[in-house]
């Protein structure tokens, strides 16, 4: 329901900066999901948010009130975590139903509610059992009712499908987005799992050392990352090259790469820089050795090493540019370990080449 | 290869098994049978003497029942401020934070009879607290309704309230924030959310807190002796029996108080491990008009928390050894009332009396039984820890070895002398040794426990297993692996085992012959009224063990 600002946050913790400078617009109803990499403050974000800590400087508004100094149990939030964390004394209907007993509510409204949010999320375990009889995802799914049970008007997920096996996971993921929607709530989602979150937020949030590197939907991410590290971090594999700007017409240029592979694609970037060459795996194309190689970016190689990924083949390709790492769906083409192959690689994106390095521009720390 | 190592275990697990046996239960459980060997014996003293008829069965009933009501009392107050104030330790942040976790536990390291000596300078000299108040407080002063001494059951408090603490903050620390996280985003207030969440689930740890407590205020003697005056606890019948010969009624009342330690321990303990199912006590229409109320308490709550626990803290740790300190200081050259060089405290020192001598000797004893226990319990708990923390009968072990932590003191002090000394065995008559074999029997279970908690918590096992895996015989995995890896915890526990030893008074009372430690004589040194050289010697006491405990934090952190 409500629109959450965050304005200008910074948070240390003794020497480690946690959040330096952080600002972000979370529209009413929108699902947005938080990833990076561990240590990137994307948790300590969530609970300032939540109020559970406190920044050193700047403030939280919810439809444009602050509420930075408002206690967690005001804020109208609903919270789910990965440590799921059902109280283990009491039994899955008191569980549920402790928020709207701890509000003070009559009896029959608190009936009414349990009754409601179960009803809405299609549990149909025991009421009476407790938590440690339960699978992982069951609890989750109740600590998922027990939070609704709040009536909130923000849910906050704290990596809330982390600690859940692969299979329940996936189920309960497209479950979230689907109760959000239908609640009209606003959630925040934290992952670290960039597959989770490109699958169901509207928006996602990328976060490195403390700060936003970019923000925008799993599209736009994907296609057009910002950052060296968005576009490694999105997807998880890239290659990256090292070349410079050879010939520029209009937005159009020609990049030559250092062992003199040319290719023709669009850039900003004036004639002459330095420049960073990112293809994801997927977009390269491989095709069967004719005599020559031509056409635009064309490059040859051998298949060093090859691996099954169920839906495509893996490939590591050598080429005079460097190994390049290849994936292409299974069943069209194939090739064997030393085969010889040409490489088309489809889109590119071009990066100002980083200052402090390569390495460091895509490391996770 | 296979059967060597097999070999080795056994060995080891019979080693270790044997001399806990020995050492360790057998006494406890030797009293027990006592009274089953030698019914006849009792039964014609307590219950139908030739004389007296069943007098002695009488006191024995008045004695338990002021040590009972002394314990329940105690253990009340105990829940009123440690619950307090482990949630202050445990959840709260603020400079000092480390200093006053040292002042809850320094009366569970600190020698019983000289913080009980201060206590009662504290709480009854003309210049202490309640004069200040204007009431006027003796050793007889009765507590209304339960009629127990006041001053008693102010020091059983002092002694037992870090019990609850410790028991409770380690609770609160292992479920940690994020269940009241939870709660409060749920929108519970912070009261309501104690009541619901936090409580329920350090239930367990109360309870094992509170029967430490129990049984530790029911076998108290060396601070309850010095203030006593004319009540008479159980364990200190049991000491005064034991001086007097009267060694029925004695052994009688020993294994009663035994009796009566197992009887709540080993049920609450049960109970305690458990499920952590609480089911509604309160029906649901009560409990909304709870919460209601609860959302409107005000909430200053938080104060009077923070006061509660600062508060008792002053009053039962900072106060007695503040009182004691400034006693020193006025007494040092002259009795500060009389002016008469002969009441200070150097004169009683130098003076004809020479109670430096005693002093220096006794302080030697002591520090000679104290350091030769250690020892021997290190060892012992050096074998048995992992016998204990890796055989599927090592869980029986560690409970039985609580037993020699909440047994009476007297108890077991008489125990000592009934199985070892002249009337019994006849091995070790009462004596140095004998104080020696007493404080194993009690820091062996001290060492054992710190040295298990370090074992678990560095995840031992683990490593075992790996250089078991490289080839390492079990002598060689204990020697290289085992004990360098839980070493600081073996020598923290054995640093705590040492501080106990040197300030135990009431088993010490009844094995030490003609031996004096620091600790018992310090109650003859009152008992005599030589205040002035009370006063030096319970000083120099405290200050040895305030330094131990400072090295034991350093160790620790």
């Amino acid at each position: 329901m409500p629109d959450i600002k965050v304005v200008d946050v910074y948070k240390r913790f003794g020497r480690i900066v946690a959040l330096d400078g952080v600002n972000l617009h979370v529209r009413d109803g929108e699902y947005v999901c938080i990833i990076g990499p561990s240590g990137s403050g994307k948790s300590t974000l969530l609970k300032i948010i939540a109020g559970i800590i406190q920044p050193d400087r700047g403030d939280v508004f919810f439809d444009d009130v602050r509420v930075t100094d408002l206690p967690l149990e005001e804020r109208g939030i609903g919270m789910v975590m990965q440590d799921i964390l059902l109280f283990p004394h009491m039994n899955l209907w008191d569980n549920v139903t402790f928020s709207p007993l701890t509000r003070g509510y009559n009896r029959e409204i608190i009936v009414n509610i349990g009754n409601e949010v179960m009803n809405l999320l299609k549990i149909r375990a025991d009421k009476k059992a407790y938590p440690s009889e339960l699978s992982r995802g069951e609890q989750q799914m109740i600590a998922l009712a027990r939070a609704l049970a709040s009536r909130p008007r923000v849910l906050l997920l704290d990596e809330p499908l982390a600690s859940l096996d692969a299979h329940a996971a996936r189920a309960l993921r497209y479950e979230l987005r689907r109760m959000v929607k239908e609640l009209g709530l606003t959630a925040i989602h934290v992952t670290h799992n960039q597959e989770e979150a490109l699958s169901i937020a509207d928006r996602v949030v990328v976060m490195r050392k403390g700060k936003i590197e970019q923000v925008g939907t799993p599209l736009e991410l994907y296609l057009m990352p910002k950052t060296p590290f968005v576009s490694r971090f999105i997807g998880g594999e890239a290659n990256f090259l090292e070349g410079h700007v050879a010939q520029k017409y209009g937005n159009k240029a020609v990049i030559e790469l250092r062992n003199g592979t040319r290719l023709c694609t669009y850039t900003h970037l004036p004639q002459g820089s330095h420049v960073l060459v990112a293809v994801r795996p997927e977009h390269i194309v491989l095709m069967k050795k004719t005599k020559e190689i031509h056409g635009e970016n064309m490059l040859e190689g051998t298949i060093e090493d090859k691996n099954f990924l169920g839906a495509c083949i893996r490939y590591v390709v050598k080429t005079k540019e460097g190994s390049l790492i290849v994936r292409m769906r299974r069943g069209v083409i194939s090739f064997r370990i030393g085969e010889d192959v040409a490489l088309r690689l489809d889109k590119v994106v071009i990066f100002e080449y980083p200052k402090e390095g390569l390495l460091k521009a895509i490391a996770y720390e | 290869m296979l059967r060597r190592s097999f070999l080795h275990n056994v060995l080891l697990a019979l080693g270790a098994i044997s001399l806990l046996t020995v050492l360790v239960f057998l006494p406890s459980f030797y009293l027990l049978t006592f009274i089953f060997t030698r019914w006849d014996e009792i039964y014609n003293e307590i219950f139908a003497h030739p004389l007296i008829g069943d007098t002695y069965w009488k006191e024995i009933g008045r004695y338990l029942s002021l040590s009972l009501r002394l314990a329940l009392t105690t253990i009340l107050i105990d829940l009123i401020i440690g619950v307090p104030l482990a949630y202050l330790l445990s959840r709260g942040s603020f400079p000092g934070k480390s200093l006053l976790e040292d002042l809850t536990m320094l009366p569970l390291v600190i020698p019983t009879s000289g913080f009980g000596f201060a206590t009662m300078l504290a709480w009854t000299a003309s210049y202490g607290l309640p004069a200040i108040l204007g009431f006027d407080i003796k050793v007889d002063t009765l507590v209304p309704m339960v009629n127990v001494p006041l001053l008693m059951l102010i020091i059983h408090v002092a002694l037992t309230f870090p019990y609850v603490v410790k028991t409770v903050c380690g609770a609160l620390r292992d479920i940690g924030k994020s269940y009241e996280i939870i709660a409060s985003s749920l929108g519970s207030k912070p009261i309501t959310t104690f009541r619901k969440i936090t409580m329920p689930l350090i239930v367990p740890s109360l309870l094992s807190g509170l029967v430490l407590a129990f049984a530790r205020s029911l076998g108290e003697t060396g601070a309850t002796m010095i203030v006593a005056g004319v009540s008479t606890t159980a364990p200190i019948a049991v000491v005064k029996w034991e001086f007097e010969n009267k060694l029925a009624p004695a052994a009688f009342l020993g294994a009663l108080l035994v009796g009566i330690s197992l009887a709540i321990i080993v049920p609450i303990e049960y109970l305690a491990s458990s499920s952590r199912r609480a089911r509604r006590l309160i029906p649901l229409g009560v409990e909304v008009l709870l919460v209601r109320w609860e959302r409107k308490a005000p909430g200053r709550l938080r104060l009077f928390r923070d006061i509660i626990s600062l508060l008792s803290i002053a009053l039962l740790v900072l106060l007695p050894i503040a009182v004691l300190a400034y006693n020193a200081m006025i007494y040092w050259r002259q009795d500060p009332y009389t002016g008469r060089m002969e009441g200070g405290i150097l004169y009683q020192l130098y003076g004809p009396a020479r109670y430096i001598d005693v002093i220096a000797k006794s302080m030697m004893t002591s520090l000679i039984v104290s350091s030769l226990a250690t020892l021997i319990s290190t060892y012992v708990a050096m074998i048995s820890i992992p016998v204990i923390a890796r055989s599927g009968y090592g869980r029986l072990l560690r409970i039985m070895l609580k037993v020699p932590l909440v047994i009476p003191t007297s108890a077991l002090g008489l125990a000592m002398i009934l199985l070892w000394g002249p009337r019994g065995l006849g091995l070790v008559p009462p004596g140095l040794w004998l104080i020696v074999l007493t404080h194993v029997v009690f820091s062996v279970p001290v060492i054992v426990e710190t040295g298990l908690a370090s074992y678990f918590e560095t995840n031992l096992p683990l490593y075992e297993d790996t250089a078991r895996s490289l080839g390492a015989t079990p002598y060689d995995v204990m020697e290289t692996i085992t004990i360098p890896m839980i070493r600081r915890g073996i020598i923290a526990g054995s640093l705590l085992a040492f501080t106990h030893s040197l300030g135990e008074t009431g088993a010490t009372f009844i094995v030490m012959g003609d031996h004096t430690t620091v600790s018992t004589l310090i109650v003859n040194l009152v008992e005599s009224l030589a205040i002035p050289a009370s006063i030096f010697a319970s000083l120099v006491l405290i200050l040895t063990s305030i330094v131990f405990i400072v090295i034991i934090r350093h160790l620790i952190e």
